[in-house]
């Protein structure tokens, strides 16, 4: 990458970055995908603003108030509700004088009950225009249409935190296979022993004693703050003594760890379970449904296409010539690898990454649409359309939640198709 | 070839050993009674009879016997914990270790629960039902609690039901005196130290693990809790239509994409290449639940005016009805989910095609083919058809796990009694030897399909050598 890039840069005086956007922008349709993923950003960032039942600016009794912006501060511990607040019943926001209300003045829980599975056209008993449900409704009588902004922030959130942890895990395994490979990984007898028999016991100490406390005390964050400081405390003095130990000759004696070999063994095993299959199974069994856990899981199962991705790249990577030069001078493997190797491996992970998330939405979507995975009071488009499936009339649940889902997926598979046509000129020439 | 065939078998066995381990440890994480889930659902009063019915369920299934081959525990804890069958029960006793490291002194507390909550059952039948009834249901509360605080607090509530019940107070004042008094006792003896010594405990071969994992070496994958039936019975006719499913599937897919992709090809940058590039975009962007959901809801309802197929389902005709019946109302019913296995493949599929076909198209040997004048029909189909289509070989592998992850899905919606619709259920419902059977067989189909299709590779492109080929 990075030699095309120079070569190519030194032809035109454009950057690499100027170039590659130039052929990105050569497809309108991938222009118009990236103008959809800033509208869908956009919408996930405010959706508390543009749909919701507070108003977001309300005036009682010649106070204003700014409900909204008051319930990220109660929900951040930093204020109360003040006592023209309390109870308010917001479906009923007559008590304000002066009001603005949200774009849809709907939770994507709200219920009302008055009107139960209508239609985007059906008459619906609303007070007024502007409280009319213009996708319609469902179960309940919760607002499509506020499902469908909320929805937005769901998947957007699944998708691009699952995909981080992936790349995370990745990225390091990926460029530990590739840049190392079976050879290139060399401790002393010593370390490796060391290490092998002292990780059972950093577990032990770490988690064992106190793992009652870690799934029930009273200050979690501490006691798992404390319990992964003493697993890194036994592992650097471990490695400390092997340290000190080297210099005696039979210890020291170097072993080459097949790194490349293990971790594709590992993405191998991982890759013969269907990831669907891997994803039911631990979702479905998890007591407490959090939108945390599945970004944790989905995260934790779809690493292998990044890590095989790095893999390859730094495969040929560390074959160029100026890694042989960073090491006839002498810099250590692990300085050449993150500060010099890694950095080339970078952007065609976009690619990779940009391919994931549609998969990691599309994954989210299908385990709510299984009602599996979210806790019960979150809404997400599976969820609604989901909802679709216990009434056959409501056209609209299947419709729209469907058609967030798609221009999602399809926009982010549009990027990631067209940034690898960007990326590698060559390849589509 | 037989070298390398053994090769890679041999690699199997240590990825097959992780992802059974892994498949195993699913149950361990799973919340709820594993046993409980086995039993038949009876209201039968009689304690013993129950437990007993418990113990032997247990033991049928092998609950009663250590999880692994060894345990590496602290030293607080016994290694005879698997024998309280209980998952609750062995929960609380845990729970309790953890915080008190003192193993003696938490069974004795614990036994005095047990002896409470058994003396109940024993009563007189005298005595006021009331009583008996706000007693038990705090006492068998205990049998679930661990937080200290809370277990005090319950105590005192007993003796408030004790002294609202003066003739209960007779029969059970001692024994709660006994379980606060072991209470005590076990809050007074902690031994956290012992939470910090470390033990190891070797259980050998009869082990849940092992037991499950021998069977299914040798065929045997077990009885399904919930029905009661062999797994491989039970899986027999979902497998059948599971099956049919996917490969019909598979077949159309690459049947169709094998041709749309070589004219795609053929008339590069055509409309025709353009027009099908931009529809399989969308195709392999659309989800397929919301695509099964929007068939269902729209052609198999006659609420739009368009019930063109049948419902979901399979029908309902006896297995005795004409083949061609049976066959005709299977078909009906195939039709929409086998559309939904296959859209999204065609895709991916095409594409590869699309650029096998036009990297051949490029070569010199098409170029002679065509310049020696043979029809452009005969370069294309004759020549060029031939070399591309081979690598495909390699695509069913990769598409293999996708189709069956995909069939969960499509089963579900569609109501088809397949693998997936009987996975899913058997997960949700902790019917465990159907879970480890269905997952373990997808893992097995896939590692086969991958070395299947590198073997196809190899025989098919004499230039491809073992050697080299592993090494990718």
């Amino acid at each position: 990458m990075s030699e095309t890039a120079t070569n190519t840069a030194k032809n035109t005086d454009q950057s690499y970055w100027q170039q590659v956007r130039r052929r990105y922008r050569k497809s309108r349709l991938a222009v118009l995908a990236m103008r959809f993923l800033a509208v869908l950003i956009f919408v996930a960032v405010f959706a508390d603003f543009l749909a919701n039942e507070k108003p977001i600016y309300c005036k009682i009794d010649g106070e204003s108030y700014f409900p909204i912006f008051r319930e990220y501060a109660v929900d951040l511990g930093l204020a109360g509700w003040p006592p023209a607040l309390r109870d308010n019943q917001w479906n009923d926001t007559t008590r304000c004088s002066v009001k603005i209300l949200a774009l849809i003045p709907y939770s994507a829980n709200t219920p009302d009950y008055a009107n139960t599975y209508k239609g985007p056209f059906a008459e619906q008993k609303v007070k007024s225009r502007r409280y009319r449900h213009w996708l319609g409704t469902g179960n309940l009588g919760i607002d499509v249409a506020a499902g469908m902004i909320r929805g937005t922030r769901v998947a957007l959130l699944v998708g691009i935190i699952s995909m981080g942890i992936a790349t995370l895990i990745g990225l390091f395994l990926g460029a530990l296979a590739g840049f190392f490979g079976d050879n290139g990984f060399k401790i002393s007898r010593i370390r490796l022993w060391l290490n092998l028999l002292g990780l059972p016991f950093a577990v032990f100490y770490a988690f064992v004693p106190r793992w009652y406390y870690l799934l029930e005390g009273a200050q979690l964050g501490w006691e798992w703050l404390r319990a992964l400081g003493t697993f890194a405390l036994i592992m650097a003095l471990l490695n400390a003594l092997a340290y000190v130990l080297r210099s005696w000759e039979p210890l020291s004696r170097k072993v080459t760890i097949p790194l490349d070999l293990l971790i594709m063994r590992l993405i191998e095993t991982r890759n013969a379970i269907p990831g669907l299959i891997l994803l039911l199974a631990f979702l479905a069994i998890i007591q407490k449904p959090s939108i945390l856990n599945v970004m944790l899981i989905i995260g934790l199962i779809s690493w292998t296409g990044i890590a095989r991705f790095v893999r390859g790249e730094l495969l040929r990577i560390r074959q160029l010539e100026y890694i042989e030069a960073m090491r006839a001078l002498g810099l250590s493997n692990w300085r050449i690898l993150v500060r010099h190797a890694l950095p080339n491996a970078l952007t065609p992970v976009l690619i990779t990454i940009s391919f994931g998330i549609a998969g990691a939405v599309l994954a989210e979507a299908g385990l709510s649409f299984l009602s599996i995975g979210l806790p019960p009071e979150e809404i997400s488009w599976g969820k609604l359309l989901a909802g679709s499936r216990s009434n056959i009339s409501a056209w609209w649940l299947a419709t729209f939640p469907g058609f967030g889902i798609f221009i999602t997926v399809t926009v982010f598979n549009l990027i990631g198709e067209t940034l690898s046509e960007a990326l590698n000129p060559r390849a589509t020439e | 070839m037989l070298r390398y065939l053994l090769k890679r078998i041999l690699i199997f066995i240590p990825t097959l050993f992780v992802i059974s381990l892994l498949v195993f440890g699913l149950n361990r994480l799973a919340p709820g009674d594993p046993i409980q889930t086995c039993l038949p659902i009876t209201d039968d009063p009689n304690l013993e009879r129950t437990e007993a019915a418990y113990a032997r369920v247990a033991h049928q299934y092998g609950y009663d016997l250590p999880v692994f081959y060894f345990s590496f525990t602290a030293a607080a804890y016994p290694d005879t914990l698997h024998r309280i069958l209980n998952r609750d029960e062995r929960e609380t006793v845990t729970k309790l270790t953890g915080q008190f490291g003192n193993w003696p002194l938490v069974q004795d507390y614990y036994r005095e629960v047990r002896q409470i909550n058994r003396q109940i059952y024993y009563l007189p039948d005298s005595l006021d039902r009331n009583g008996i009834i706000d007693f038990r249901r705090i006492s068998e509360l205990l049998r679930v609690l661990y937080q200290p605080d809370r277990i005090d607090f319950q105590f005192k509530t007993l003796e408030d039901v004790l002294n609202r019940f003066p003739d209960l107070n007779q029969h059970l004042a001692d024994d709660l005196q006994r379980l606060s008094g072991s209470f005590t006792l076990l809050k007074r003896g902690k031994r956290t130290d012992l939470l910090y010594r470390p033990a190891f405990y070797w259980h050998g071969r009869q082990n849940q693990y092992h037991r499950w994992a021998s069977r299914f070496v040798r065929g045997d994958f077990g009885t399904s809790c919930l029905s009661g039936r062999k797994v491989a019975d039970l899986l027999r006719v979902p497998l059948y239509w599971t099956g049919i499913m996917n490969i019909l599937a598979l077949v159309i897919t690459f049947v169709v994409s094998i041709f749309l992709g070589t004219r795609m090809a053929v008339r590069r940058n055509g409309w025709f290449d353009r027009l099908s590039g931009l529809l399989l975009f969308i195709f392999y962007s659309l989800p397929t639940f919301w695509i099964g959901t929007m068939l269902i809801i729209f052609f198999t309802t006659p609420e739009y005016g368009m019930k063109w197929f049948a419902s979901v389902g399979l029908g309902n005709l006896p297995t005795g009805a004409p083949f061609w019946d049976r066959f005709w109302e299977a078909a009906n019913h195939l039709i929409l989910p086998v559309f939904c296995l296959t859209y999204g493949g065609l895709a991916f599929v095409s594409r590869q095609m699309r650029g096998g076909m036009l990297d051949v198209l490029q070569r010199d040997y098409i170029r002679t083919a065509r310049a020696k004048g043979l029809d452009e029909r005969k370069v294309v189909w004759k020549h060029a058809f031939r070399n591309a289509v081979f690598p495909m070989i390699t695509m069913v592998a990769l598409i293999l796990p996708a189709v069956i992850a995909g069939s969960v899905i499509i089963e579900m919606i569609f109501s088809i009694p397949g693998m997936g619709r009987n996975l899913f259920e058997a997960i949700i419902r902790k019917d465990w030897n159907v879970v480890y059977t269905i997952v373990m067989l997808a893992a097995i189909l896939t590692m086969i399909g991958n070395l299947v299709a590198d073997m196809l590779y190899v025989l098919a492109d004499p230039r491809v050598t073992f050697a080299n080929r592993s090494r990718q």
